[in-house]
């Protein structure tokens, strides 16, 4: 897969555009854009030079930006052009031919970043964080990506490894200085700075939740009797109109869903019809599939209403859906108030930011520090390391001897090793480049 | 053009330490035709240190030398004066021996092996030169040795095992002079020779306490240090320790020590900057234990006896090179020392050692067919250390005369293993002692079990004779059809809710020893199960699915160990390899992925990239 070649990719989405960028990367790069563009002056590293895109026979076909990063200064640490052209489909299949016939050869998925990887740009962390920036739809999740490409998961990561491979030197200090004056770490401390760990590495579990949310986004369903407002709600939060609002009650009979960014969180909210006992065949089906959207869903609003007060049927869905956020909607009308419930307006927009950022935090809980986590394999890496811990603390509170205890504390070095790429690679690393987009 | 040879012989062993003695004596047991040279033939196998073998890591080393063949354990357990077992508080798997020794009696007992070998010829002669042949593509074969009295000798393969003598240099005080060890003329000529072979080098530097006369000492002002009473002995071919024990004794410094010490700080030859080479870290002088750790009020010192007919005391814990006043009064200050007479100063010496990437796995020089490295020369510490060595370095001369492949112990075998890959791989910066806490499968590689893991690599080379063989099997047989007793028998129901666990899980408890069960379970047994196949069963029931887990590791391991990396690959132009990186791995030339990915700063990130280079078969590497 590597040699000494240069590679050439469109590095921005397929498709017409405005603009599309071609990217090079490798030794040659300069000389084979330069065969393909015609620039007025020699170029500036790093800086973009307009030129004309030249066919065979030299007439210009699109005017272009070219810049240049000679290497090591570069996303891969090789040389790079980027060639910004119009994002015309026909003109950039064209450009990626002739670049071809120059010696360019087509990246393969994920090879800019594997060269990145492999040139030291950057650790395995940083190169996963780059595929999440890629495809991020909201800005937050790109500034969590670039926050995780900078280090910061690294950077979290640091003093608890720091920590469990002090507690592992004491350890093992104790084995192969046993005539030496070492002190033996009693059980008790040993337990205590196991626990020192976990609650940490366990929050940091915890923000996964919050990360998943962030990098793939969340179903949130709108729930409550009818009339209650919840296409209305529905709409605020949206800021646009687009589910139908009457007057009368039960006319959201189909689901209707529409993307919503909530600070940054793409969120996929759910408007359901509203239910109540019904004999209209229609409605019950609505209900029905009310029932099986709340389910699936990863938040469900339950919409209250002001002026009819908090009544019988309330009481069941709230016993129904638990778990759900409860909104007290149509306070513009000055009536009832019910305490535990995030009061609104859908009419007047009233309180439609603070239900918006309670929305939040409650989908940040643990996810205050920078590093959150919002990669799977993350995850399930911290997970296993958190279960060797427990291994641990039981082997140490059974009175196993240190050696087996230590077993115990390498498994969960690991797993941590694994994430920031500082132990020894495996086949997940063929894994994560191919699951690379070409040209990214 | 080859040079008149006076005589000839399969393999020159160069020196007659711990290394020297094991290489010798396994060539000769292959059957080939082998000469053991010294400088000094009364000081064969002197222990030029401590007077102990053995120790955490150490002592599992020596039972491996034992498993293979070597004569390290079988003469510890014939001179031995006190054993302990060590690391007992913790698990099996770090349980260590260890004895210390008649240091004279440890010579002649060595010795008297040596000759009771026919087809070792022991010479006394110092080697001065290597004789080498290069073809015209410069490749270059060793041919045989210069001795200092003008003979030439051929060999098909020497093994140099000089340990400190090549440019020693000893330090008491400002006072420096050339030498091996204490008395002992340096070898000079050799150290020129190997620096002319291109081969890298490096100063070492190593320390020895003051050793003082024992009818001197208040020995009632110490804490007495007994054996154990039933002693464990280092060779499986040993049945038992019959010799009575002696004791060591434990003595602190104090606040007037580490006073002297202090004042005299300028006159170290540490710290004055006279030593250049680099020593352990791991056992450091008493003058760097006092600057490192001033907050320790007290270090603890170790009397032992060096033999049972001499006085001679050793002071383990007091390694120095101060002048010899301050050291009086060092030991002056330590009470019941007061009025020792020290017999012998102590001393620092520095010496050259070879950058042991130099070699491969097989111990074989890269660049010189024929010539092989063992013991302190490559930049390693100790008597155990040395000798795992030399039985792999003479066990692989034999093998590369006789036109055979090289064995190779791998990281999951042995802690020789461990020792061999970790200075191949990564050469060493100070001298390399071994820690059971470099082993990744440490649960596996335990004293009980050295036999199963490479006496059949023994016997297959030829060292283990048919009888001990025989021996070894019926143990394993035992051990397994104890085993499968302890596996499929119930305890006896207790109490009301009739728990009743199998006898190999009731063994996992904690406070369980299979004494505890041997009455139910030896009337299933036709043999009566020895002490060692008893452990060995306890041992695995307890480690159990620790081992397991480790099993799996060890297996992922050995696929990474699989991908071989040919010695022709080519790593200059490898994109996405730094220079640095390149560097390591050109000096280095790592025979598989597994172990260019040990060699330190080889990142995981170089790893993919040779991982992708071989796998497009660039140099033609292979998996297999």
């Amino acid at each position: 897969m590597l040699s000494d070649d240069t590679i050439v990719a469109l590095s921005t989405p397929p498709g017409r555009g405005a603009i599309s960028t071609i990217r090079f990367s490798g030794p040659e790069s300069l000389k084979i854009a330069r065969r393909l563009v015609r620039l007025p002056d020699a170029p500036q590293a790093r800086r973009a030079t307009l030129g004309e895109f030249c066919d065979a026979d030299g007439e210009a076909a699109d005017e272009v930006l070219l810049t240049w990063f000679p290497a090591p200064n570069s996303y891969s640490g090789e040389e790079v052009v980027e060639v910004s052209c119009h994002g015309a489909p026909v003109v950039v299949d064209y450009f990626l031919r002739c670049a071809l016939v120059q010696g360019a050869r087509l990246a393969e998925p994920g090879e800019f970043t594997l060269r990145a990887f492999t040139h030291g740009r950057m650790n395995l962390a940083q190169a996963e964080a780059v595929r999440d920036l890629v495809e991020a739809q909201t800005l937050y999740q790109a500034k969590v990506a670039v926050q995780q490409m900078e280090g910061a998961l690294s950077r979290r990561m640091a003093p608890l490894k720091q920590e469990l491979v002090d507690l592992i030197a004491l350890l093992e200090a104790g084995i192969d200085f046993a005539e030496d004056d070492v002190s033996v770490a009693p059980p008790e401390e040993i337990t205590r700075r196991i626990e020192a760990l976990r609650a940490p590495l366990e929050e940091w579990l915890a923000s996964f939740r919050f990360g998943r949310v962030v990098r793939e986004g969340l179903t949130m369903a709108i729930v409550g009797r009818p009339n209650v407002g919840k296409s209305s709600l529905f709409n605020r939060l949206l800021e646009r109109e687009r589910a139908i609002v009457t007057a009368s009650a039960g006319t959201t009979r189909d689901l209707v869903s529409e993307t919503l960014n909530l600070e940054g969180i793409p969120v996929r909210l759910v408007d359901t019809a509203g239910i109540r006992e019904t004999s209209d065949e229609a409605e019950s089906i609505g209900v029905r599939r009310s029932f099986e959207a709340s389910a699936e869903a990863d938040v469900t609003l339950l919409v209250l209403d002001a002026v009819s007060g908090v009544g019988e049927e309330d009481r069941v869905l709230m016993s129904r859906f638990p778990s759900a956020v409860l909104v007290m909607n149509k306070i513009d009308t000055g009536k009832n108030a019910f305490d535990g419930a995030q009061r609104c307006s859908a009419l007047t927009g009233d309180g439609i930011s603070a239900l918006r950022r309670a929305l939040v935090a409650r989908l940040s809980e643990g996810a205050a520090e920078p590093g959150f986590l919002t990669n799977v394999r993350h995850e399930r890496l911290i997970r296993e390391g958190v279960e060797a811990l427990e291994r641990a603390a039981d082997a140490t509170r059974g009175g196993l001897p240190h050696e087996m205890i230590l077993l115990d504390l390498y498994n969960v070095l690991r797993p941590l090793g694994a994430i920031t790429g500082e132990t020894t690679v495996e086949d997940i690393l063929n894994r994560i480049f191919s699951t690379f987009c070409i040209g990214k | 053009m080859s040079p008149a040879f006076s005589e000839s012989y399969d393999v020159i062993v160069v020196g007659a330490g711990h290394a020297g003695c094991e290489a010798a004596m396994a060539c000769a047991r292959m059957g080939l035709s082998t000469v053991l040279a010294t400088i000094n033939l009364d000081l064969i196998a002197q222990m030029s240190c401590n007077p102990a073998i053995g120790g955490i890591a150490k002592g599992h080393l020596v039972r491996e030398v034992d498993a293979l063949g070597g004569i390290m354990g079988c003469v510890t357990d014939a001179v031995g004066i006190q054993f302990r077992l060590l690391n007992t508080s913790r698990g099996p798997a770090v349980w260590s021996p260890r004895a210390q020794c008649d240091k004279k009696q440890y010579r002649v007992k060595m010795r008297q092996v040596l000759e009771s070998e026919p087809g070792l010829k022991i010479k006394q002669a110092e080697v001065v030169d290597l004789v080498i042949e290069e073809n015209t593509n410069k490749d270059r074969t060793l041919r045989g040795v210069k001795l200092r009295d003008g003979r030439t000798i051929g060999a098909g393969a020497v093994v140099v095992t000089t340990g400190t003598f090549l440019n020693g240099l000893i330090h008491v005080g400002e006072t420096t002079y050339p030498a091996g060890r204490s008395g002992e003329p340096p070898s000079v000529l050799l150290g020129e020779a190997l620096k002319q072979l291109g081969l890298r080098t490096a100063r070492l530097k190593t320390g020895t306490p003051p050793r003082l006369d024992a009818r001197s000492i208040d020995w009632s002002r110490f804490e007495k240090q007994p054996g154990d009473a039933d002693p464990v002995p280092f060779s499986f071919r040993t049945l038992k320790i019959e010799r009575e024990q002696v004791a060591c004794y434990v003595a602190y410094t104090t606040e007037e020590t580490h006073r002297i010490l202090q004042a005299s700080i300028a006159k170290s030859p540490l710290y004055s900057g006279q030593i250049t080479g680099i020593g352990p870290r791991y056992c450091p002088s008493i003058e760097d234990k006092i600057v490192k750790f001033p907050d320790k009020t007290r270090h603890q010192i170790f009397l032992e006896p060096e033999g049972v007919d001499t006085n001679e005391i050793y002071v383990n814990g007091m390694s120095t090179s101060m002048p010899i006043d301050v050291q009086t009064a060092v030991v002056h200050s330590i009470p019941g020392l007061e009025n020792a007479e020290m017999i012998r100063p102590g001393y620092a010496i520095e010496y050259d050692s070879v950058d042991p990437t130099e070699l491969d796995r097989a111990l074989h020089v890269k660049s010189v067919r024929g010539l092989f490295l063992a013991g302190q020369i490559n930049g390693t510490s100790g008597y155990e250390e040395a000798a795992c060595q030399g039985i792999m370095a003479g066990i692989n001369a034999a093998r590369y005369v006789q036109g055979r492949e090289p064995v190779v112990l791998d990281r999951t075998q042995a802690y020789t293993g461990i020792l061999i890959d970790d200075l191949v791989a990564k050469g060493t910066n100070e001298p390399y002692r071994m820690f059971t806490s470099r082993a990744e499968f440490r649960l596996h590689l335990r004293i009980d079990n050295a036999d199963r893991r490479l006496t059949p690599i023994g016997h297959e080379v030829g060292l283990i004779s048919s009888a001990d063989y025989a021996a070894f099997l019926e143990k394993q047989e035992h051990i397994l059809e104890l085993g499968r007793v302890v596996r499929s028998m119930l305890m006896p129901a207790s109490g009301p809710d009739g728990d009743r666990p199998t006898v190999a899980n009731y063994l996992k408890r904690p406070e369980v020893r299979i004494a505890d069960v041997l009455p139910l379970v030896a009337g299933k047994l036709d043999f009566t199960p020895t002490r060692a196949e008893l452990e060995a069963v306890e041992i695995e029931s307890k480690y159990e699915g620790y081992l397991q887990q480790q099993e799996r590791q060890i297996e992922r391991l050995k696929r990474s160990e699989k991908v071989r990396i040919p010695a022709s690959f080519q790593y200059a132009g490898i994109p996405g390899l730094s220079r640095e990186i390149t560097e390591k791995l050109v000096r280095v030339r790592p025979s598989t992925l597994g172990q260019a990915s040990r060699i330190p700063g080889v990142t995981p990130a170089a790893i993919v990239v040779l991982q992708a280079m071989i796998s497009v078969g660039r140099g033609a590497a292979s998996v297999d």
